[in-house]
């Protein structure tokens, strides 16, 4: 997978996080779903993972201010979810998981005519809405009524939608939901092209890893309404650059030794396995150097990459951690 | 950006202002209505009835016509406060046809294809949604109610001698009151009804029966327990009476012996009334997501 680069951010969303959590409560008749979040996203495409019922639309409704919190609050750049929703609303472009469109009217006026609410004139709601059609690929269909066009087509109109009127924030949830692999490629791809091609932060939902780990850059994992980590994708990746998993032959203490000399840190299995992690300044050519150095065989090398699903996985079999966390 | 240019680009143009995005939904809603050639007869037949109306008013003030007629009793053709009071009910009636059709189709369609959150995730309120629609059967029975009632009015006005105007104008107070009042609670009626029941031909029936079950139940009552309160389900009736009542009419023209035993406040509290039980349910119904108890 491609890392993906520093994000650049302008001088309003460098003052503040993306999301800003704090002890965020919310009830839905009466029976509490999210339960204290609290926790800052700095990164400009941040990620919502959680298996089903976790809780991951209930927190995008609310950060849209379709649900009131019962206690705590929720900011989306610096903007509250609940007092400053109209104007949280005028930055957001946000693409449902469920069918939600208009099925009589043509695709293109569909999106023109959600353009237009957002607060487009109609000649440049027309003019976004063809391209922002042509762009997510449905250039053929768009006039065709919404409700003939398969589930992928409807994904992709959905997305249309929400990136017509050129918002700051999109909310994506479940953007895959039901497209065939080479669909979702595609849109993962669109996505990703959206993200580079603006400013513009993102915040997917999915219960799909792969999803996640391609478009976004910090990851929320929620689990029974509650957070279970909060991780940093782009330093993740940094650091398992820098871990190395070697099986050697005639590796001795000197190896190691060696090797810790250079600033490594070494742990030493059996049969010859050793983790090496190397600080920024080691290349791994000085690694072999040193092998040779020694007359040490290395058999077998591997960057570990702690991926996203050991990441969730972990997330998922932690209880009762101090912060509140799961 | 030509559209063939496959990038994304942020947007950074004008915006409209805020407080006029309701009517965006209003013009979107014409003209997709437009497109119906049922509702175009039905509006249509709407505005047949006026044509006769004005039709006699011209007969009415042309002695001319009335000769060739044949026409000898000059009483036969009056044009007074009970003739604009025919006028209206009529042009109620066939406001309640129109609101019938209408008014599902307004918010049944967006509720069914689950697009209220598409709305709602933008700078736009449950209110201006609500006013959006409102605005479209308001202005669409207003065409068909105190517009061309005014209009008619200003005929008979401009035929008519002896400075008749001046001695009716404050028949256009009634008119536009009356006229609001019905048009208000029929529109909030039809959308809390579509929205509740979210399926277009089924709301319409419900509209329909909506207006005429509680009627027959209220004379069920009356017959049993010997009252006349039970009218008072009876939103027809009850217009009427305010109706008659603005047009400072008091004989029983309007409907059964006993019309005016309901008191005039009674009335209006029960079409206020309905007004606010619809607004609790659009305010129940319309909602970007739905909660479930338990």
């Amino acid at each position: 997978m491609e890392l993906h680069s520093e994000p650049i951010r302008n001088d309003w969303q460098m003052m503040n996080p993306t999301i800003e959590l704090k002890e965020l409560e919310v009830q839905l008749g009466g029976r509490p779903i999210l339960r204290g979040l609290t926790g800052v996203l700095k990164s400009r495409a941040i990620g919502l993972l959680g298996p089903n019922g976790a809780g991951k639309s209930t927190l995008i409704n609310t950060l849209l201010g379709f649900h009131p919190p019962f206690k705590g609050s929720a900011r989306v750049l610096g903007l509250d979810s609940h007092t400053d929703s109209k104007a949280l609303r005028s930055l957001v472009g946000y693409m449902p998981e469920n069918d939600a469109f208009i099925s009589k009217m043509s695709g293109v006026r569909f999106v023109r005519y959600m353009a237009e609410i957002s607060g487009l004139p109609p000649n440049q709601a027309m003019e976004r809405a063809h391209e922002a059609f042509v762009y997510v690929g449905l250039g053929e269909a768009r006039y065709r009524p919404v409700g003939t066009y398969s589930l992928g087509m409807k994904q992709l109109a959905k997305l249309a939608q929400a990136i017509a009127h050129g918002p700051k924030v999109l909310i994506l949830d479940e953007p895959t939901n039901g497209m065939d692999p080479p669909a979702r490629k595609r849109l993962i791809e669109l996505i990703c092209e959206i993200r580079e091609a603006s400013d513009i932060c993102l915040l997917l939902s999915s219960h799909l890893l792969r999803d996640v780990e391609e478009t976004c850059d910090e990851v929320l994992i929620l689990r029974n309404g509650q957070i279970a980590s909060i991780c940093n994708l782009v330093e993740e990746r940094r650091a398992n650059r820098k871990f190395l998993e070697l099986e050697t032959i005639g590796a001795e203490a000197t190896f190691t030794s060696t090797l810790e000399g250079l600033g490594c840190e070494c742990a030493v299995f059996t049969n010859g396995r050793i983790k090496v992690v190397m600080p920024d300044s080691v290349e791994i050519r000085e690694v072999f150097k040193v092998a040779a150095d020694k007359g040490v065989q290395i058999r077998r090398m591997n960057h570990r990459r702690d991926s996203l699903e050991d990441i969730f996985l972990n997330a998922m079999e932690q209880t009762g951690a101090p912060d509140g966390r799961i | 950006m030509a559209v063939y240019k496959r990038r994304y680009n942020p947007y950074s143009g004008s915006q409209s202002p805020e407080w006029s995005r309701f009517f965006v939904l209003t013009r979107y809603a014409f003209a997709d209505l437009f497109k119906s050639r049922f509702f175009v007869i039905l509006l249509i037949l709407s505005f047949v009835p006026i044509l006769f109306f004005a039709g006699y008013i011209f007969i009415a003030n042309n002695k001319t016509v009335q000769l060739l007629l044949q026409m000898r009793s000059a009483d036969l053709f009056t044009v007074e406060t009970q003739y604009f009071i025919i006028i209206m009910i009529v042009q109620t009636q066939a406001a309640f046809l129109l609101n019938c059709w209408v008014g599902p189709v307004l918010i049944a369609g967006d509720l069914t294809n689950g697009a209220l959150p598409l709305f709602l995730s933008r700078p736009f309120t449950r209110a201006d949604y609500v006013l959006g629609k409102l605005a479209v059967l308001g202005l669409l029975l207003s065409a068909v109610t105190w517009i061309p009632c005014l209009l008619l009015f200003s005929l008979q006005s401009g035929l008519a001698k002896d400075g008749w105007i001046w001695a009716h104008l404050w028949m256009v107070v009634p008119i536009v009151l009356c006229s609001a009042i019905w048009i208000l609670m029929l529109s909030l009626i039809s959308m809390a009804v579509s929205a509740w029941v979210k399926l277009r031909i089924v709301a319409t029936g419900v509209i329909f029966i909506s207006f005429f079950i509680p009627a027959g139940i209220g004379e069920m009552f009356n017959s049993i327990m010997g009252t006349y309160w039970g009218r008072l389900l009876n939103f027809s009736y009850m217009f009427r009476l305010i109706l008659a009542k603005g047009f400072r009419e008091r004989s029983g023209l309007l409907g059964p012996s006993g019309w005016n035993e309901i008191p005039l406040p009674a009335a209006w509290g029960v079409l206020i009334f309905a007004c606010l039980l619809s607004l609790v349910i659009l305010n129940m119904r319309l909602r970007a997501r739905e909660s479930v108890r338990g």
